[in-house]
């Protein structure tokens, strides 16, 4: 999947590098605010010159609080982003967890809608992100328009990844693109974070539990027992008695 | 409240030593009233047991609203609470968690409890640093063995220097290790360290209608089994079915009702329903508030007689403010990728842990601290996927198919050691009314002053050298690098076990209550919360607090019966 070329930056992409290095220290500012809420300080999406993406809706500033009903969970506040955000999200977290043999792609279980839950909550922390992850998407349709004439969504897999191989490893990537591999990894985990909580999510990377059990806790299975009697003698150490 | 009728105890507070002191004092056939400050809470109804993260906002995950997570059992809880502030002064930092609920925090604490021992009472004897307490680990073994036959503790008689034995019977079984458990007990065994079953609040057997566990939901979400100790479901319930008992919920104390003579007659607490002031009067009063509020009920509490507040004629009220030294690392170990699936979740949090066991070393001058820490293994290996699954996506580092790929193979694969110490009271850690502030009921707010001495961050240097040993021989990979001490420490009160300030004591000049946590200068006041302990050991102070306040009440209910009171 991924070409392991890394991609350089062009001078060219100052000015787009510019814009975004602005919205990143307005971002850090917000959050070192110790206030439960951004209150009325709660930024619009960043909005450079020639935005492609459209600007995000105000966010709500209505928290759970501190007892919202625990057995009937709800989101109160209101998702903000665009339709052209959200289908720049669905296109990027696709390529951080395409469909394989063992199950669907990112986007077929509803993570774009959990990126937009997460930069629409009147939260520190979210309100941090959601400047660096708007920015961030703005950046890639920019950059994916400029570079091959397509909109991101539309780009093939090469294409994306080309885009994507030049912020996601943060020991390759080019200096002045520090505040996309923050974007990127941040994105990722965001992603992640979200898939591996779904149904699929927790039966592809094999979670068993949340069952009750009767009677005593029956411990490691053979089979794991058994792995683990490897790793001891790779170690040289013994299972304890 | 329309019933001004004297009590024979008003206690105030609802959590460990509340629960403890009222089903003590109404088992006797006293008629006592709690006050809690925050809402009625019945786990049975509100506890979100086997939600799943998906459910929730933000898959869950703490925010400034609910620090530790959505399902959190903390009502109007955290690190802040709604128009109830508090300060730190310049220079100072200290976190102060509270619950507003019936139960107070044993609904979502972590149920570990471990007895202090023989040095932990006597540590200024040992080491020369803090002060004794007025009793030994003989005078609170009995009260610890019947706390936890009541409580319902699972944990293994070890024999291990100063962790003493349960007396027979009297533990659950623990449950067996994970697998991530047991490399550390095999690494541990190699090195010499002790590796030992945990011993938590939860039962493995039945006691009367609470069932045992059955491994899975997480314990912070409160149990509607009864299974992980909660006062709601255990001792509120057993002091209420005497008849004795009368809980008012939304009934924030702010002061203490004293006679011209010194005595208590009772408290002023505010009705959150009505935001009036209400009195409630009784022949004792048992402050049981938590080590902060009750340090501000008593400071708050000013007369002629006590122009410092309650019972503060020694000074040492707000004083002496300790908490656990926290620290922790993580991680990777080659050797777990791929390993089979099975279910991890055992009773939740750590069914191993590894003791201080370096007495001896300590003895003979070979360590540069004073004092112990132990581990805390829980919340490792195959566990519940949650949002932060996303950090093992920062680790692998890549995205697309391979992410998929590494995902699955290195889930499971992270294990994390986490410091649980001592802290030996300084003059620079204590709380005091804040005089700038009051909060939405027009209290006076507490003002926190908090400070690490050189020998909590010795003993931090000390768990990273020999944490980091423990996983090299596992085969390990460090995540992150090892930063220095006081960067790596816990910030006060970030452990949530403050402790000491009103401490018990031999002297009247130098401590606020005597062994029983009766006032010196005010005879029918009695502290059963976490104020009243002398040193902080590392152990868990929840069950020591809730020993000492059986122990405290029974003395209590003997003076009241024998009319000494």
């Amino acid at each position: 999947m991924t070409t392991g070329q890394t991609k350089r930056v062009h001078v060219d992409r100052r000015t787009t590098i510019k814009w975004l290095a602005a919205t990143m220290v307005a971002a850090n500012t917000g959050c070192s605010s110790n206030s439960r809420y951004l209150g009325d300080e709660i930024p619009a999406a960043p909005k450079p010159a020639n935005s492609l993406l459209g600007v995000a809706a105000r966010p709500d500033n209505i928290g759970y609080g501190t007892d919202p009903d625990l057995i009937n969970p709800v989101v109160p506040w209101s998702r903000t982003m665009t339709e052209a955000q959200l289908s720049t999200s669905a296109a990027l977290c696709d390529m951080i967890l395409p469909a394989d043999d063992h199950s669907p792609a990112a986007s077929a279980v509803g993570v774009p809608d959990f990126i937009d839950e997460w930069v629409s909550a009147p939260y520190a922390q979210q309100q941090h992100d959601r400047e660096i992850i708007l920015a961030g998407l703005e950046w890639l349709e920019q950059e994916s328009r400029r570079r091959f004439g397509s909109a991101f969504p539309s780009a093939n897999d090469d294409q994306a990844v080309e885009l994507l191989d030049g912020i996601a490893y943060p020991d390759q990537a080019a200096v002045e693109l520090a505040s996309l591999v923050e974007f990127f990894d941040r994105f990722r985990y965001l992603t992640v974070g979200a898939y591996y909580t779904t149904e699929v999510g927790i039966a592809d990377i094999g979670y068993i539990g949340n069952v009750p059990i009767v009677g005593s806790y029956p411990g490691p299975s053979a089979a794991a027992m058994a792995h683990l009697a490897g790793v001891l003698e790779e170690l040289g150490l013994a299972l304890p008695s | 409240m329309a019933n001004h009728e004297p009590y024979d105890a008003v206690i105030v507070g609802s959590g460990a030593g509340g629960g403890m002191a009222a089903w003590v004092l109404a088992s006797k056939g006293l008629r006592v009233l709690m006050l809690e400050a925050g809402r009625h809470y019945d786990p049975q109804k509100e506890a979100p047991m086997f939600s799943v993260a998906r459910d929730a906002p933000l898959r869950g995950v703490g925010t400034p609203d609910k620090p530790f997570g959505y399902y959190d059992a903390a009502v109007d809880g955290g690190w802040q609470v709604p128009g109830e502030p508090y300060s730190s002064a310049p220079g100072s930092e200290f976190m102060w968690w509270r619950s507003r609920m019936l139960g107070g925090r044993t609904n979502h604490w972590a149920r570990n409890s471990f007895r202090m021992g023989p040095y932990d009472f006597k540590p200024h004897e040992r080491d020369g640093h803090g002060v004794d307490w007025p009793i030994s680990y003989d005078d609170l073994a009995p009260y610890y063995d019947k706390t936890e036959a009541i409580v319902g503790v699972y944990g293994r008689n070890s024999g291990l220097e100063n962790h003493p034995d349960s007396a027979p019977g009297v533990l659950h079984e623990p449950p067996a290790p994970r697998i991530g458990e047991l490399l550390i007990q095999a690494a541990c065994n190699d090195l010499d360290i002790p590796c030992v079953p945990a011993r938590r609040a939860i039962l493995t057997r039945p006691i009367g209608k609470r069932a045992p566990c059955f491994y899975a939901t997480p314990c912070g979400r409160g149990c509607t089994i009864g299974a992980a100790f909660q006062t709601p479901t255990s001792l509120l319930p057993m002091a209420l079915a005497t008849g004795n008992l009368t809980v008012v919920t939304n009934a924030m104390v702010y002061e203490l009702r004293l006679d011209e003579y010194g005595k208590a007659e009772g408290v002023n607490f505010i009705d959150k329903t009505t935001g009036k002031q209400e009195a409630a009067s009784g022949r004792t009063v048992v402050l049981a508030a938590s080590a902060g509020e009750t340090a501000r009920i008593m400071l708050n509490s000013r007369s002629n007689l006590f122009p410092d507040g309650a019972g503060n004629s020694s000074g040492q009220v707000g004083r002496n403010l300790m908490d656990t030294v926290g620290a922790a690392m993580t991680a990777q170990f080659p050797l777990l990728e791929n390993r089979p699936s099975y279910n991890e979740d055992g009773a939740m949090g750590l069914h191993l842990y590894i003791p201080f066991w370096l007495y001896k070393e300590q003895a003979r001058g070979e360590l540069d601290f004073p004092r112990g820490y132990h581990y805390e293994l829980g919340s490792i290996g195959r566990r519940e996927p949650g949002l932060n699954l996303g950090g093992v996506a920062s680790f692998a580092g890549t995205y697309g198919r391979t992410l998929k790929e590494d995902m699955r193979r290195y889930y499971g694969s992270f294990l994390s050691f986490i410091c649980r110490g001592e802290m030996i009271p300084n003059a620079g850690s204590y709380c005091e009314i804040d005089p700038e502030t009051k909060d939405r009921w027009g209290i006076p707010t507490l003002r926190f002053h908090f400070k690490w001495s050189e020998n909590e961050l010795r003993m931090v240097q000390h768990f990273q050298k020999a944490t980091s040993e423990i996983i090299e021989r596992m085969g390990g990979k460090m995540q992150g690098n090892i930063l220095p001490a006081q960067q790596s420490i816990s910030r006060g009160g970030e452990i949530i076990h403050e402790v000491g300030t009103a401490r018990m004591g031999d002297d009247p000049a130098s401590s606020v209550t005597n062994q029983y946590g009766q006032s010196w200068d005010i005879d029918n006041l009695f502290l059963a919360d976490g104020s009243v302990f002398a040193s902080k050991a590392h152990k868990n102070p929840t069950l020591t607090i809730l020993a000492l306040a059986w122990r405290g009440s029974d003395y209590l209910a003997d003076q009241l019966m024998s009319r000494s009171l």
